[in-house]
């Protein structure tokens, strides 16, 4: 159909006014405000490219953040071939592979505020009846026992193992529905031929289920970069900046110490990362694809 | 392969590796419930597999009747349905001229979109703060219904666009031939097909505001507006001795999550996947 005044004033402005008002105009204006010198209350300076210098040549702990995002998403991207294997093996070897599926799926909907504080509780001194020391105790592992938390060298990692633990099940039902997707009568003609488990995996599941390990890839490696809320719940990036990631220092700097310029600088570079990020992963699957010759 | 052989390993790949896998994905989430009816005596005694010596029911009374749950459940419904109708107006009708009218721009009106996928809702959080104060909306239900929808409208807008694009023309044709306009089309035709990718969004966009923290954190402050993740929260803060009614208040934020997956859960993966293919 044409587009017409009606159409257009009916259906077309109200959602690209709203999306523009309350999404794309105000991630551009943290490219702005990041010029300037402003605590949200005096009149603000302008301060040029200065924010963008020191965060980038001046300040260590950006860096540091930034690594800790990567090695987030190295960690998150770890668990996708376990992903897979499991699925393979819940599709083929169970009847009720589905409900088991939907099982491991589960904690990827709750709150983060609800796992994380979970967790807390789970990472809480042998003292406070935390599960993770006594499990640990139990196992004669005393010497293991610790405030997961408190201690600045565990910690980040002890947010790690939440974020796989909540993120399994989202990947094995990536995964899983991937490999039903493959038609019935492949994996039959293969087995007929003689291919064992191992090799209806490797030459038939694997290569057909490439464009799942892309979404499983891109989720996970968005998302880390993207990591939150999750922090916030369970440190708020400390104990001493021992958990910071970009987001809870562009969220600290912002609102705890009301340097609003610094904060957007790190938000604007958040996003630049995320959409270089993404045409990266595109381009790297773009590359598998055309090897295998999927399309 | 001897006929009894596929059972056998059948049951050790079960208890080797799908059960353990099983009990680290669930019982944290056991543990929790038996937490939440212990004192705080047995908790710190932290035998991890013990039952109560008595449920101690009330925790969950101090939870429901100090900690306003019952007022931060009806904030999150009133917050979360207010997006999804919102949300579902504002995207079917873009959706619709996307996919159903030929222009110049429309190449370029989906990616402005769909760009809106991959940016951090975290990254806009000052600069929606300030915009929020400005319109004088800081501490109100918009302050969280504005964000929400909008930052649900990329992806929403993508499921649907791809749905639409499938409907065959020729229905619209003889839709036209009867003298439907567009307004008529889009109501007594597209939506009713469209159905399916709308349940989608739907469950896609209420898991994303149910379960939203931070925005919740930053843009409210007055208790009676709390949603039932902000509230929670506050709530762990506020009792932060009293462990056995964290455990209980815990268990009663993700009440109605669990609820709702256990009626729901085929819909709900299903649609988890749907959304997750927007890479």
């Amino acid at each position: 159909m044409k587009l017409t005044p009606t159409v257009l004033l009916f259906f077309l402005l109200p959602p690209l006014l709203f999306y523009l008002t309350f999404v794309f105009i105000p991630i551009l204006l943290s490219f702005s405000t990041a010029l300037l010198d402003w605590n949200g209350i005096a009149q603000p300076k302008w301060n040029g490219l200065k924010n963008y210098s020191d965060l980038l040549f001046h300040d260590p702990l950006f860096w540091i953040t930034v690594k800790r995002n990567v090695v987030f998403a190295l960690f998150s991207m770890s668990e996708i071939p376990i992903a897979f294997l499991l699925a393979a093996v819940l599709s083929r070897y169970f009847k009720n592979g589905q409900r088991i599926v939907a099982a491991l799926f589960f904690p990827v909907i709750l709150s983060v505020v609800v796992v994380g504080q979970l967790w807390k509780t789970i990472y809480n001194p042998l003292s406070r009846g935390g599960l993770l020391n006594h499990i640990l105790s139990l196992l004669h592992l005393e010497h293991l026992t610790r405030a997961w938390l408190a201690d600045p060298k565990v910690a980040m990692y002890a947010l790690y193992l939440v974020a796989l633990w909540q993120y399994l099940g989202y990947h094995v039902l990536i995964q899983f529905t991937g490999i039903q997707n493959i038609p019935r009568e492949f994996q039959e003609a293969a087995t007929i031929d003689g291919a064992n488990g191992y090799q209806v995996i490797r030459n038939i599941i694997f290569p057909l289920t490439m464009p799942f390990f892309k979404i499983s890839f891109v989720l996970a490696f968005i998302g880390s970069l993207q990591a939150f809320d999750l922090i916030m719940v369970m440190t708020g990036g400390g104990p001493a900046h021992a958990t910071e990631v970009m987001s809870t220092y562009m969220y600290n700097m912002s609102f705890d110490s009301q340097r609003y310029g610094y904060g957007s600088a790190i938000a604007s570079l958040l996003v630049l990362f995320s959409l270089l990020a993404t045409l990266i992963l595109n381009a790297f699957f773009g590359r598998i694809e055309r090897r295998y010759d999927l399309h | 392969m001897n006929p009894k052989g596929r059972p056998l390993g059948r049951t050790l790949l079960f208890g080797f590796i799908i059960f353990p896998l099983l009990v680290t994905q669930l019982y944290p989430l056991i543990w929790l419930l038996l937490y939440s009816l212990k004192s705080n005596e047995e908790i710190f005694s932290g035998k991890i597999l013990a039952l109560p010596k008595e449920f101690r029911f009330e925790n969950y009374v101090l939870a429901v009747s100090s900690g306003h749950y019952i007022q931060y459940l009806i904030n999150s419904i009133i917050v979360t349905g207010i997006t999804l109708l919102l949300l579902i107006f504002l995207s079917t009708s873009a959706a619709y001229v996307i996919s159903r009218f030929r222009f110049k721009y429309s190449k370029i009106l989906l990616l402005i979109f769909l760009m809106g996928m991959m940016l951090p809702m975290q990254s806009a959080l000052l600069p929606l703060m300030i915009l929020l104060k400005n319109l004088g909306l800081l501490n109100t239900y918009l302050a969280l219904i504005l964000p929400y929808t909008a930052f649900s409208m990329p992806i929403s807008i993508f499921i649907l666009s791809n749905f639409m694009r499938s409907i065959p023309r020729e229905l619209e044709e003889s839709a036209i031939i009867d003298g439907a306009g567009p307004i008529r089309i889009f109501w007594s035709l597209i939506l009713p097909i469209s159905r399916p990718a709308i349940t989608t969004i739907s469950i896609l966009a209420f898991i994303s505001a149910w379960n939203e923290y931070i925005v919740a954190a930053t843009f409210i402050s007055s208790e009676k507006l709390k949603t039932l993740p902000f509230g929670a929260y506050s709530f762990v803060s506020q009792y932060a001795v009293n462990y056995g009614a964290i455990g209980a208040y815990l268990i009663l934020a993700a009440l109605p999550m669990v609820i709702i997956y256990s009626i729901l859960s085929e819909r709900i993966t299903k649609g988890m996947v749907e959304g997750a293919v927007k890479g």
